[in-house]
């Protein structure tokens, strides 16, 4: 009787802090089934996740995949990239079956060039200060809060961090936007580029502290072919699995999963 | 060769086929295009089955070039391993073309996704042609490994595999996982047949 009761003492206590029980009872779901059943259901809405690989592993395949599906069931999304101009984007997006243009006529699907934002507020396109960080960070929530968008990517944010000059300014930076996400009301993918065959989650080593959850893209090799693996290395909030999967990546069915053989290769 | 050795081949097939949910085959390489052709007979007899045949023995265009009429068949997929490694670039529409025979998650993966794609009022079957040909290109505890993720996959979506293995190029470790992993095994004998 005491311990049903203390039960229910915890549970109202547990209930005080609403926000964080709906955050954590309905998960931002991936659409890409095998994925969200690693996660338990998808992504912890609110999260900020690293998706971390070397360049070709498909970061950006995986992050507009989980736009377009976000826009499939009503969550408007947006993607800031820097690392490849609009055109070219949306070149290689329409290869895959899972893009739809009228998501992006519609509003569901937003794609910004941050340098042409940077361009327009007048800024040095290869080199920031801090205030200029700042300003470009203030933007891109304004936009998200205008576009009340549910779903935000940032590709890369090696490549926004390249721009400042010093390791301080990275640092304050990439901690300041960590808190400016952590304060909007969506779900962030932040793709995280790394070398090749290396075990590390990004490049200035500061990236991963404000994320709640990261997911490497790496490959095996068996007998000189590469195959793709995605692993989810920590997701804050659910009990995830830690196993490799293979993934591939088709024009028809965009990223898939499945568990990785192990046998000695 | 005789017809009486194809409709043979062609009863032993359909009968091991209806039953069983896993049929192992092994069979003398020199059987093995008599195998093929009852194969191919019988599966365009069948319209109340749909077929995914995964080739790791040779291209698929060899295959329909042999038999035209599979070309022509609405309820086959093939799935081929071995064209892009042999640097054969061909498309077909009925045709997967996987870049090679040692991604075979990215096989798995393939397979399941066209059998998600037909109706229930059809009998799935896999044929893999053949076992010992994956073995070639593969690790033998990878390829256990493969047969058995493979086995459990397909049963659980009540999809039933007919599996190829050459008798010459069979060692321990296919031997075993063919007999531990099939319902049936159809052993053929050159003096049987
Ligand atoms: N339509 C496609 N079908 C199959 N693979 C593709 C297709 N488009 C791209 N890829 C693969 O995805 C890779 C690029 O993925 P991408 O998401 O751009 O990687 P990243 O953003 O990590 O650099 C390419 O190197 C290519 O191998
Ligand atoms: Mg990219």
């Amino acid at each position: 009787m005491t311990n049903s009761e203390s039960y229910v003492y915890n549970q109202n206590r547990i209930g005080l802090n609403e926000n964080e029980n709906a955050k954590s009872s309905c998960p931002c779901i991936t659409g890409i089934d095998e994925l969200d059943q690693k996660l338990g259901g998808g992504l912890p809405s609110g999260n900020t996740v690293l998706l971390v690989g070397s360049s070709g592993s498909g970061k950006t395949t995986l992050s507009m995949q989980f736009l377009t599906n976000g826009a499939k069931i009503g969550e408007r999304g947006v993607f800031f990239t820097i690392t490849e101009p609009l055109f070219k984007l949306t070149k290689n997006l329409e290869k895959f079956d899972f893009y739809d243009k009228k998501m992006i006529e519609s509003g569901m699907v937003n794609l910004i060039d941050l340098r042409i934002i940077s361009e327009r507020l007048g800024l040095d396109a290869e080199k920031y200060t801090v205030e200029d960080a700042s300003a470009l960070l203030e933007i891109l929530k304004d936009i998200a809060d205008e576009l009340d968008v549910k779903r935000l990517i940032i590709d890369s944010i090696t490549a926004l961090c390249y721009r400042l000059q010093t390791k301080e300014m990275i640092r304050d930076f990439i901690f300041k936007l960590g808190s400016s996400l952590a304060s909007m009301n969506c779900t962030t993918i932040l793709t995280s580029e790394v070398p090749p065959n290396e075990v590390k989650y990004s490049q200035y080593g500061i990236e991963e502290f404000i994320a709640d959850g990261i997911i490497f893209l790496g490959d095996v090799d068996r007998k000189g072919d590469l195959i793709r693996t995605l692993q989810v290395i920590k997701m804050r909030g659910t009990n995830h699995s830690r196993t490799k999967s293979a993934m591939s990546i088709s024009s028809k069915n965009g990223i898939e999963l499945t568990p990785l053989l192990k046998s000695r290769v | 060769m005789s017809n009486t050795l194809i409709d043979g081949l062609k009863e032993r097939v359909s009968q091991a086929i209806t039953i069983n949910t896993s049929v192992g085959v092994i069979l003398p390489s020199s059987n093995y295009s008599d195998m093929m052709q009852a194969l191919f007979e019988y599966m365009s007899s069948r319209n109340d089955h749909f077929w995914v045949y995964l080739a790791i023995s040779k291209p698929y265009e060899n295959i329909v070039k042999q038999f035209e009429y599979a070309s022509q068949m609405t309820n086959i997929r093939f799935i081929d391993c071995v064209s892009r490694a042999a640097g054969i670039t061909n498309k077909d529409p009925n045709c997967i073309y996987i870049e090679s025979p040692s991604y075979l998650e990215k096989i798995i993966i393939e397979i399941m996704n066209i059998f998600k794609e037909v109706g229930d009022q059809l009998q799935k079957t896999l044929i893999i042609d053949s076992l010992t040909s994956l073995s070639i290109y593969n690790d033998n505890a990878l390829v256990t490994e493969f047969f058995t993720h493979l086995i459990n996959r397909t049963r659980l979506k009540d999809i039933h595999t007919f599996s190829l293995a050459i008798e010459e190029e069979m060692d321990d470790y296919i031997n075993k996982i063919m007999y531990l992993r099939s319902n049936k095994i159809i052993k053929l004998r050159e003096s049987f047949i």
